[in-house]
């Protein structure tokens, strides 16, 4: 009766853990989409499924430890099978898989109907950032970690949202139903926003299907979940969901931004506006590899700054932003950056730090090289 | 016969009596055994098959 006592006091305090657990983030969160609800109480469900589990097999077995312990006179009966337990014990369990299969079956059906969506973003992963692109409405950019590095130093104090905030999120409409077609440029990267119910892997030369309906404007944070290179840990994903007018307008205004920035192409730029666009690019894109002031890391990350192939040779340096370098760390940007960003980059890596060339790479001629 | 395919499906269930193992490895022929299982495996696959076609609906 005691043990009894025991153990149904130790059931109510796990109940009352539960609430505890999800205050505290122990848990997996209920999220903001009606999808992300179901797997959370379909993830209780489990788990209470579990815990009664426990209880009835740790109850039984210590209950049967107790009370027919060898001091008491008990004594083993030696038999070899039994097939009455032996086919309750397969059923058992049998039945309790198809129990929980169903409701679950039932769930990833309806994760993965992608149909029917009003917006589509492409998420492509690249070591070490995530790009998106509205398919069909002409904007796209790349969403890059904001967390200064002398945080992670550890020579500045952390902000509140040390390595989960990044220069631009991933803004995104409520009540509409948004699909994601997730790839990657390089290597294997996995998209995860907990309160969205989203973990999927983006996957070089695949395109994976996801689907969000979103019903609490909010900022949403999360990070790559699949270990991605030496800076996996600083590609983080920030998701700001906002109310279906307010993000119409913040859409339409990046329509108009994007389109400007397009005509920008054609017109000859000023040096120092072009040092002033690539001082921004270098900082969002180039400074977590080549450092804030161009000096790399040798050798992985040549240094920038009084390097004399960069200085002397303009159309080498541009081929190096725009192509990559094989069989090293450099990526090609030619996807990623626009060629407005990729002039200006140019021309600042080639003007600051005392490089002092003087050059102005003009938008017209990376467009050039890119369209050919 | 009917005593084969009651050992095959004990044995897709995992638990088979010591009593009616004991007979099957006395009398029984291997082959009839490989044979009924291969037989049964497919019958099962067409069920599996039948009840996903019939929940996808």
């Amino acid at each position: 009766m005691r043990t009894l006592l025991v153990w149904v006091a130790g059931c109510w305090t796990l109940a009352g853990l539960s609430p505890l657990a999800l205050a505290n983030g122990w848990n997996m969160p209920v999220g903001v989409t009606d999808l992300s609800r179901e797997i959370y109480s379909l993830h209780m469900t489990i788990f209470w499924i579990c815990v009664a589990i426990g209880v009835v097999v740790f109850g039984v077995m210590f209950y049967s430890l107790f009370r027919f312990r060898r001091s008491r006179g008990a004594k083993a009966d030696n038999f070899h099978e039994n097939t009455t337990v032996e086919v309750l014990w397969t059923a058992i369990p049998l039945l309790i898989l198809v129990g929980m299969a169903v409701p679950a079956t039932a769930t990833l059906v309806k994760m993965y109907d992608a149909s029917d969506a009003e917006l589509d973003v492409m998420i492509t992963g690249q070591q070490w950032r995530w790009r998106y692109e509205y398919l069909g409405e002409d904007v796209a950019f790349t969403s890059n970690m904001s967390t200064p590095r002398a945080q992670i130093r550890g020579e500045e104090a952390r902000g509140e949202h040390y390595l989960l905030e990044v220069d631009e999120p991933l803004v995104l409409p409520t009540n509409r139903k948004v699909r994601f077609l997730m790839t990657a440029d390089d290597v294997i990267h996995s998209w995860w926003v907990p309160d969205l119910a989203v973990k999927q892997d983006t996957i070089p030369g695949f395109i994976n299907e996801n689907w969000v309906n979103i019903d609490e404007p909010g900022i949403y944070r999360g990070q790559c979940a699949e270990l991605c290179g030496m800076d996996h840990g600083f590609m983080p994903i920030v998701v700001h969901a906002m109310e279906g007018e307010e993000f119409d307008e913040w859409l339409a205004e990046r329509k108009e931004a994007a389109a400007e920035e397009a005509l920008g192409v054609d017109r000859d730029w000023e040096l120092d506006e072009l040092m002033e666009r690539g001082e921004a690019v270098y900082g969002s894109i180039c400074a977590s590899c080549h450092q804030a002031e161009g000096q790399g890391a040798p050798p992985a990350f040549p240094s920038l700054a009084g390097n004399e192939r960069l200085i002397e040779d303009v159309e080498w340096h541009v081929q190096t932003i725009v192509n990559g370098v094989s069989g090293t760390a450099m990526p090609a940007f030619r996807s990623t950056l626009n060629p407005v960003e990729i002039a200006a980059v140019a021309t600042f890596t080639r003007n600051a730090w005392g490089n002092d060339t003087g050059d102005a790479v003009q938008p017209s001629e990376i467009a050039e090289q890119l369209a050919q | 016969m009917w005593s084969v395919i009651k050992s095959v499906l004990a044995a897709f269930f995992g638990v088979q009596k010591e009593r009616q193992r004991r007979a099957d490895f006395e009398t029984g022929r291997p082959v009839v055994f490989i044979a009924v299982g291969v037989v049964m495996t497919l019958v099962l696959i067409g069920l599996v098959a039948l009840v996903a076609t019939l929940a996808a609906r």
